[in-house]
């Protein structure tokens, strides 16, 4: 108890963050997984980390642009210090999330191929943009760019806190025209819905989803709990409902008892969050092979 | 006398992908309760005829008039594998989607028309349960099903039969057969066999690399119109007032 005490003390944000980080993750995973397209998760880590590697060349300098038009300091503004590399990592998701959604609109290159290729692309940028960064230690760009759970403040818990409420409104509000899009994208268009619009809305939410989490704890845990929680509770429930159920509650309870773990026997919290995830997925597969 | 009435006219109408035309200057009107085959090997360019006409893609030239139609459309059963583990009602009920409003819930209408979708194709029993459980017969029941549920003035069915075995393959023919009769429903059904819908329709359109042919079916079913369209020697008998389509071997 004492150490739960200390870690509440410490590190209040990282706890609440890591919940919102886990339980956008594993939200989202869910579709990422039953639609088939979990290279999709990587793809947009990446691109998200070479939007954040993007905004160190501080080629447009956002944060004095917007200190001049809203009239604030930028110096000691803490918002805005983040705001840049915030914005290039979702504009980068975005980007490829958008190219992604015209896949099916043309016939040269098959699904995976298109996302191999944003994942490579991406990691080759944000290796150009990191050395041609003015700023000289490669080490620590790296680290801001890996995210990390304990780094979560107040700004990023509330930031996060904020993304959660929006996706899980409009997956609420448009449960019908997304549910359908995703089951069979075809007949949802032939009975008069618009798919490309809705599948657009569809991984749009996602890539602003998977690019901030990433942005705040790293693309290990941010993959790590698109698939796993979802893949775990895909063998857990009988109903669509028990598998959100089941997966935002793994995903969700999961990285706070890891950074519990991690602080008691001196590890990252991010890998040992993402082993722990792996500990409950494979429980539970030896549970149904063995009941089978 | 009944006198046709034309809900859907294909005037001049090219279609294909971008810029590639796959079938031109097609003429082609589909009345009320017609019955319509869609013949053709695979990559002959009936999807992308199905597409066009329900406008998921734009014609290249040409112009589709249609009348308030509501399609109903089945795709091919191997298209739709969910991993999520939807029952049979929650399928059935996408059908009903389109019709509520953005932010509605389906209401008791809903859950009727549903219920009534399941019952015309032999399926109530199954409501509840898991899609990925049932077999290839009861999983295209569902998706008929589902585009009942439309309330659709034209049943579009893409390869229903397609990797079924004999038994199933013919019940379900037969469920099409009488969905036809039973409902008046306009029905366009794609098939790669000729053989599979020669009995069953009363029209066919034929498509075969850049050819595309329709007509009454005894029209089309005529060995020197099948010669054309094929380029092959086929031999057409009628027994018992069955078709029976084969294809002459020369040693």
């Amino acid at each position: 108890m004492e150490t739960i005490k200390i870690l509440f003390e410490l590190f209040p944000y990282a706890i609440l963050g890591s919940i919102a980080a886990g339980f956008i993750c594993s939200f989202l995973g869910v579709f990422v997984v039953s639609q088939r397209v979990v290279f999709l998760g990587a793809a947009l880590t990446q691109a998200a980390i070479a939007g954040v590697a993007f905004s160190f060349l501080h080629l447009l300098n956002l944060e004095e642009l917007i200190a001049t038009v809203f009239g604030v300091q930028s110096i000691d503004n803490s918002f805005l210090h983040h705001f840049e590399h915030t914005f290039f990592s979702l504009l980068f998701a975005v980007i490829a999330v958008i190219i992604f959604s015209q896949s099916n609109r043309q016939k040269f290159l098959t699904t995976d191929s298109l996302l191999g290729i944003i994942f490579v692309v991406a990691i080759a940028l944000r290796i150009i943009f990191i050395q041609k960064s003015p700023i000289a230690e490669v080490a620590e760009i790296e680290s801001i760019l890996k995210g990390d759970i304990l780094f979560i403040g107040s700004q990023e818990f509330f930031t996060l806190l904020i993304i959660l409420i929006i996706i899980f409104l409009i997956f609420t509000l448009f449960n019908k025209q997304l549910k359908f899009v995703t089951f069979d994208a075809d007949t949802a268009a032939a009975h008069g819905i618009n798919e490309r619009l809705w599948l657009l809305i569809f991984y749009l939410t996602v890539g602003v989803g998977i690019s901030l989490t990433t942005r705040f704890v790293g693309d290990v845990f941010t993959f790590a709990f698109l698939i796993l929680p979802a893949s775990t509770a895909l063998m857990l429930a009988k109903k669509v409902s028990g598998v959100f159920f089941y997966s935002v509650i793994i995903g969700a309870l999961i990285p706070p008892i890891a950074i519990y773990i991690a602080f008691v026997y001196d590890i990252s919290s991010g890998p040992t969050a993402v082993v722990a995830s792996f500990m409950v997925f494979l429980v539970v597969f030896a549970f149904k092979k063995l009941n089978k | 006398m009944d006198k046709s009435i034309s809900i859907i006219k294909f005037k001049d109408v090219s279609i294909g992908y971008g810029n590639k035309i796959i079938h031109s200057n097609i003429n082609v009107e589909i009345e009320q309760n017609d019955f319509i085959g869609l013949v053709g090997p695979n990559g002959s360019g009936k999807t992308t005829f199905l597409k066009t006409l329900l406008g998921n893609i734009k014609p290249i030239s040409g112009v589709i008039e249609k009348k308030d139609i509501v399609f109903g459309y089945v795709p091919q059963r191997d298209t739709v594998q969910p991993l999520l583990p939807y029952t049979v009602h929650d399928v059935v009920m996408m059908g009903r989607y389109s019709l509520m409003g953005l932010f509605k819930n389906p209401s008791k209408t809903d859950e009727q028309k549903v219920d009534e979708s399941l019952e015309k194709v032999g399926i109530s029993d199954l409501r509840k349960l898991n899609y990925n459980s049932l077999s290839g017969g009861q999983r295209q029941r569902t998706l008929i099903a589902r585009a009942l549920a439309v309330d659709p003035s034209v049943l579009i069915l893409d390869e229903p039969t397609n990797g079924m075995d004999t038994p199933s393959h013919y019940s379900l023919l037969k469920l099409i057969s009488d969905l036809h009769n039973q409902s008046q429903l306009t029905i366009l059904l794609v098939s790669h066999l000729l053989s599979d819908v020669a009995n069953l329709v009363k029209k066919l359109m034929l498509f075969e690399s850049g050819k595309f042919k329709s007509g009454s079916i005894e029209e089309m079913l005529s060995e020197k119109n099948l010669a054309q369209t094929y380029s092959a020697d086929i031999e057409v008998k009628k027994v018992n007032g069955e078709y029976h389509i084969t294809s002459r071997h020369s040693e």
